[in-house]
Order: C-alpha cells, then sequence, then structure tokens
C-alpha cells in the first residue's frame, strides 16, 4: 500500500471537503475542468484501486450532466454556445467532488477508520457510523463482480452480448447483491455482539494515530 | 461450568432441530460433538456459544443453559461473551473487512482496554497461533483456512473460558489440520474448556477427551473419546463415517475421448515474489476419469480451475475443451462445458428459486419449454429436494444448497463438473448423494475433477491424482502411486486412513 494511503482518515476526508469546496467556489468551466482533470491524473498517479470501474461511472456522468444542463438551458432560450461552457462546469464540480471522495473511500480501510475514531474518543456509534459509511462501498463492490464472475461460472453470457442486455442482466445482480447486503450486516451485527462492542463504552485501539495511521504491527520490540 | 437442561430448538414450521438436549461441559473438559451434515450440530453450539437464543431469536425455545450455575439470559452480553469464544461453522458470518491485527484486538478494543496490554495481547496471538505472515493483510483476501485461523485468534483474545469452535477443519489442509490440533494442545492451560462440532471425528481424536453423538437432534451420552474412536458401529449408526472407515469400491470407468486439454499454462497472477501462481501447467481429463486435485493451501488449486473457467488470465498455454481451442472462449461458453460446484454454494446462486437455479444451469438464461421444466424436477427429485422446488435458494441449508449444485451440474450436461472440497462427504447419506452424482457423470462418458484436502475421499473416489505445489503438477497418476512419491512425501501430510489402518478394500 502506498504511504499516501495511510494519511489519517480525518486528514484525507479534510482534503476532500476542501477540494469539493474549491470546486464549487469556481467561477467557471475554465478553472473547473482543469480542477477535475487534475483530479483524475491525482487518482491515476496514486493508483487508486478500481480507477477503471471509476472512470466509467464518471464518464456516464459527465454525459449525463451535460446532456441535462445542455437540453434544460437551451429550452431556457440560451444558445448552445452560452450552455457548453456552464454544462461543462457543472460536471466538472461533480467529476472533482467524486473524484476526492473516491479517493479517500478506496485508501480508507474500515479498520484504519476505527482506529482514528477510536483514538479521537469519539462516541462508539459516530465511530461504528464512520467506518461502514466509508468501508463499506468498497466490500459491496467487489461483491458486485464476484457476482458476475459467478454468473459467468454458471454460463450465463454477459461480456459477449449486446450493451442493453449488458445492462439488464447487471441490474439483476441487485437480488444477489441485496442478499450479500443483508448477510454482510447480519456479519457485522454478529461480530459486533460477540467481539464485545457497546454503544456505551468508549473503544481504544491498537494502532498508533498521527498524520499517519500504523498499517501493520511490527514484530515483537516494538510496542507503545 | 456450562450446562445445557433439556434444550429443545426449532425454526419454523420444520420439525425441532434440537430434541431435549442436555449436556455438562466441565472445566478443563474437551468435548467432541459429531453428527451428519444438517443434524444440527450448529444449532447446537449456537446455545452453547450463547447465540441462541439470545441474538438469534427461534421459533421454538425451550429449557435452560446455565454458566458456572447461572443461567446465560441473565448474563450481559458483554459478560457472556468474555466468558465464551465463539467459532461460527460459516466464518464470514462473523468476519468484515478488517485487517488480520484489527480483527484479533477488536473484542478487546470494544471493552476499552488499554492500547500497550492490546498490543502485547496481539503479539502473543500471532506467535501462538503461528499467524505471523498475515500481520497487515485484509481478512477478507486470506484463504478460508487463514481466515478460520484469524477468528479463532480473536475468539481467544478476551481470554473466554470455554473456546466453541463449530467445524474448525472446514478448508485446511492437512497440514493446517494438524496445526490446529497441535495450537489448540498447546493452548490447554490459557482456554481450560473446549467445544468442538466436526463431521470428521478423526480430526480431533489426539485432542478431546468425550465424544457425544448428535442424531436428528437427539443428543446421545459422553462416551471416553480414545474408546469410541476405534469403533465403528456408533459412528455408523449416527450416519457419520468413522473415523477409521474402510473404503467403498468405487465402480470404475474406461477412460475415453480427452474432454479437457491443458498446455503449458502460465498465470498473470503472480506471487508476492513475482513469480507465477501457474507454471507450465499441463493435464488433460477423458471421459469417464475421476481425477482428484490436491495441494497445500495456496498451492494454486483455486487458480487453476479459474484459469481452465477463464476467470484468471494467462500469460501463455492454451486450453481445449471437447476437441476444440478454448482459449478465445468467454467464461460463460467455458462454464456450459464444464460445471463448478464450489464448497459453499451461496457464491453461485442468485436465481429466485431453487427449480429456477436448475432450469438456468440447463438454458444458460434462454427461454425455457416444458421438457426443460420437467428435467430439472427430475433433477430434484434425483438428488432428493424436490419439495424445495419453489424455496429461495438462499433460505436453503448449506446441505441442501450443496445437493442443489450438483442437481444444477447434473441437469447441466456439462462435460465436466468439478467439485472444490464438497461438504457432503463425510456422512453417509452426504456420501451417498455425492456417489450418486459421481455414478451419473462417470457413467455417461462426462468427467469429474475433485478438488480436495480430504486425502480418504479421494482415495476413496478418484482414479487419478494430481498433487500441484507451488504453482506446478509434481504428480500425475493413480492414487495409490501417490501416497508413495516424493512429491506426497514433500507435503509432509499423513496418509489416509485406510491406508495407515490397513482398511482400504
Amino acid at each position: 500500500m502506498k504511504r499516501i494511503y495511510e494519511l489519517n482518515f480525518f486528514v484525507k476526508l479534510t482534503g476532500a471537503f476542501t477540494i469539493m469546496l474549491v470546486a464549487w467556489l469556481a467561477p467557471d468551466w475554465r478553472f473547473g475542468v482543469p480542477l477535475a482533470l487534475l483530479s483524475l491524473v491525482f487518482l491515476s498517479v496514486m493508483q487508486v484501486p478500481g480507477l477503471r470501474g471509476y472512470l466509467k461511472g464518471a464518464a456516464l456522468l459527465v454525459l449525463l450532466v451535460m446532456a441535462s444542463w445542455i437540453g434544460n438551458l437551451l429550452l431556457q432560450g440560451l444558445s448552445p454556445a452560452d450552455a457548453l461552457p456552464i454544462a461543462a462546469g457543472m460536471a466538472a464540480r461533480l467529476i472533482t467532488t467524486t473524484a476526492a471522495f473516491y479517493f479517500v473511500m478506496e485508501t480508507s480501510t474500515p479498520g484504519s477508520i476505527l482506529a482514528v475514531a477510536s483514538a479521537a474518543r469519539l462516541p462508539p456509534i459516530v465511530t461504528l457510523i464512520l467506518s461502514l459509511t466509508f468501508g463499506i462501498i468498497p466490500m459491496l463492490r467487489e461483491d458486485f463482480e464476484r457476482i458476475a464472475d459467478a454468473q459467468r461460472a454458471r454460463g450465463m453470457e454477459i461480456d459477449n452480448v449486446s450493451l442493453p442486455t449488458r445492462l439488464r442482466f447487471a441490474l439483476a445482480r441487485g437480488v444477489p447483491l441485496l442478499v450479500q447486503a443483508i448477510r454482510l450486516a447480519h456479519a457485522i451485527s454478529l461480530s459486533l455482539s460477540i467481539y464485545g462492542f457497546d454503544m456505551n463504552r468508549k473503544r481504544t485501539t491498537w494502532r498508533n494515530v498521527g498524520l499517519l495511521i500504523e498499517p501493520r504491527l511490527a514484530h515483537q520490540g516494538q510496542t507503545k | 461450568m456450562l450446562e445445557l437442561n433439556d434444550v429443545t430448538v426449532g425454526f419454523g414450521d420444520a420439525p425441532m432441530a434440537v430434541t431435549e438436549a442436555t449436556m455438562t461441559i466441565a472445566r478443563g473438559e474437551r468435548l467432541l460433538v459429531c453428527g451428519a451434515a444438517g443434524g444440527a450440530k450448529t444449532t447446537l453450539l449456537n446455545v452453547a456459544g450463547g447465540i441462541i437464543p439470545r441474538l438469534v431469536a427461534p421459533r421454538h425455545f425451550s429449557g435452560s443453559v446455565s454458566f458456572d450455575g447461572q443461567p446465560l439470559s441473565t448474563l450481559s452480553k458483554d459478560a457472556l461473551f468474555t466468558k465464551i469464544g465463539i467459532v461460527t461453522q460459516n466464518v464470514e458470518d462473523q468476519l468484515w473487512d478488517l485487517g488480520v491485527e484489527d480483527l484479533i484486538a477488536f473484542p478487546l478494543e470494544n471493552r476499552g482496554v488499554e492500547k500497550k496490554l492490546i498490543r502485547r495481547r496481539l503479539q502473543i496471538l500471532l506467535d501462538e497461533l503461528e499467524l505471523n505472515p498475515l500481520r497487515g493483510r485484509r481478512v477478507l483476501t486470506l484463504s478460508g483456512g487463514e481466515r478460520r485461523m484469524v477468528a479463532i485468534a480473536a475468539a481467544l483474545a478476551a481470554t473466554p473460558v470455554l473456546l466453541v469452535l463449530d467445524e474448525p477443519t472446514t478448508g485446511l489442509d492437512p497440514a493446517a489440520r494438524a496445526r490446529l490440533v497441535r495450537i489448540l494442545a498447546k493452548l490447554a492451560d490459557e482456554v481450560p474448556s473446549l467445544l468442538v462440532a466436526e463431521q470428521d471425528p478423526g480430526a480431533f481424536k489426539s485432542v478431546a477427551e468425550n465424544v457425544r453423538l448428535l442424531v436428528s437432534g437427539r443428543l446421545s451420552e459422553a462416551v471416553a473419546a480414545r474408546t469410541i474412536m476405534t469403533q465403528q458401529e456408533p459412528w455408523l449408526e449416527a450416519g457419520i463415517l468413522p473415523p477409521n472407515h474402510r473404503t467403498t469400491c468405487t465402480p470404475s470407468f474406461p477412460a475415453g475421448d480427452v474432454l479437457l486439454s491443458v498446455s503449458g499454462i502460465r498465470t498473470r497472477l503472480a506471487r508476492p515474489d513475482g513469480v507465477p501462481v501457474l507454471r507450465d501447467v499441463s493435464l488433460q481429463i477423458r471421459a469417464g476419469e475421476h481425477v482428484a486435485l490436491i495441494g497445500r493451501n495456496g498451492a494454486g488449486k483455486t487458480t487453476l480451475f479459474q484459469s481452465i473457467l477463464g476467470l484468471a488470465k494467462l500469460a501463455a498455454g492454451s486450453i481445449r475443451i471437447g476437441g476444440e481451442p478454448a482459449d478465445g472462449w468467454t467464461v460463460a461458453r467455458r462454464a456450459r462445458a464444464i460445471a463448478y460446484l464450489p464448497q459453499n454454494m451461496r457464491r453461485i446462486l442468485f436465481n429466485m428459486t431453487v427449480l429456477e437455479e436448475v432450469i438456468f444451469s440447463m438454458t444458460a438464461g434462454a427461454a425455457a419449454d416444458d421438457l426443460v421444466r420437467r428435467e430439472a424436477h427430475a433433477a430434484l427429485e434425483k438428488y432428493e429436494i424436490k419439495g424445495l422446488a419453489e424455496a429461495n435458494p438462499f433460505a436453503l441449508s448449506t446441505r441442501q444448497q450443496a445437493l442443489l449444485g450438483l442437481a444444477c451440474a447434473d441437469a447441466a450436461q456439462a462435460s465436466i463438473a468439478i467439485l472444490d472440497e464438497p461438504l457432503l462427504a463425510r456422512d453417509l447419506q452426504g456420501r451417498r448423494m455425492l456417489d450418486l452424482f459421481i455414478g451419473s457423470m462417470l457413467s455417461s462418458g462426462r468427467a469429474i475433477m475433485l478438488i480436495s484436502h480430504d486425502l480418504d475421499l479421494v482415495q476413496d473416489v478418484a482414479s487419478r491424482t494430481l498433487i500441484l505445489d507451488e504453482g506446478q503438477i509434481v504428480f500425475d497418476g493413480a492414487p495409490q502411486q501417490a501416497w508413495a512419491s516424493s512429491a506426497f512425501s514433500q507435503l509432509g501430510w499423513p496418509a489416509p486412513t485406510a491406508l495407515s489402518t490397513g482398511a482400504a478394500a
């Protein structure tokens, strides 16, 4: 794992909020689009996991935002030359925002989030919500891909088919994904109970937490 | 110490899972509970471990459970799960995406233990359970066996008085099983009492002091392990293969045409040292053959079948299926010729009813006519799950899902079935179903590839054995020759029980 991934979750979160703020305060597309492109370059340089999937989603988002905004603005009487930069600016803001939070989500494990929240002596409920909110989405995405592999391994042709069929099959994955999400919720609930999680007791952490979060326990002799 | 009195548990409208179970576990006792798959061992252990009825409320629960004379229902959850550490059969049910150290430390962090003490305990557990190579890894990236060992470490973290382990050898290769048994023996002072449920009694014969058999939800009296382990009848009456079971005579079929040919494959997927997971692997499987693939955890067995199915990308080599080059085939096209049955069938189920699962296996999602529906019903009847045709596959028990897998693979008419660690192999009823499937496949000119750590099963049913070690096939021949080979010696595993006891047919 890259060193920057080990950055304190709260530092990453603050950084993401700041970048989002800058993106939304940007006056127009001439500032917003380069910032969005820079965000994507940053994700690429940092080799953030699942980037290919994110880029596909981002491309779809740009298309949808551009189409809906241009259509809306044209209906309001703006010329295409005036509508295009406004739509581009809006799409750029969304790309920058999603890229910033995608980085936080993909590079922060539930364990590291639990650690910073526990080290900050936050109430257990806040600790839990933070780690689940940011930690569960990558897990569900992995499950989604695993279910697709299972469908392939059962003989369902989901690669060599038209785009509408692929989309239909992707939607069909919703049912097992829902089942998996329920199972995951059950697993988390069971593990919280049998491992002594208590809403009324503040947690501690084994990790050393500072600007960086300790990723693994070193061998003997390094306990603090 | 732990006392169950007249405990009866029932779920839904089904007959009671556990009926009037009474047992005591004394401090220091090491009790093994054995029974057939689906025989309610998990329900019994969940009662003993405090999960039922506290966390999972069954429709019917009666009787009492107490710990040191105090009813479990009066203990706080915290006190209860401090005294009792539990590892469930499906270990994924108690894991989520934490790191290895996070999971082991979780019970201590939750109880507000000081960081210095948690780190000291972590060091001890990682050392004692020989988990040091796993430091820093995400739990969900570990193999099944590694996950189980980490879950056991987490269960031990808060120094429980009683450790409850449900089918702890599932997914472990023979060396890992021996390591688990050695560790449990080593931890005898630290964990005074042990309750283990197992389908494979032989694995714990050196650890268990007493054995109880669970038959149709009823618990037998405790018997000294050293006495019952040498007997045959009690196990057979309980529907389980005895620890020193005699091998069955599996009919052999003449080898026919080549159904699958793997030539010199090398995977793109590499180990941490950069060496490909599979290197120059070649093999052929012919019609009528039952080929067993054995190897250590992490040897590349999973990657091999993923490569055959096209789920793992190849850097070199080629694959032919049914005589045709299959390198350009999609995964789905390959899967219509090769049916894959994982140990945990939940991973590959996605239809809303059992019948739809079988129909999907036959049609790959195309429309089904009456003939297909009739054949699907016949497959369910053959594997004795006809009554579950309209049930949701995710609502089935693990055993029923395994039977559904057999029905799907058989009905699909795939030329090869890959069976990955079948759970049905250790009890008589499950074994009967497995033998039915094997006979059905081989007699119709199809073939089976069995991936298993159960050497007794391999000895019983396989016509050929492959040993995979560090990404290469290091032995290919008859099972009897395999056990005498240097490749098998390198694994350091004990030979099948039937050979060591001289019971082979």
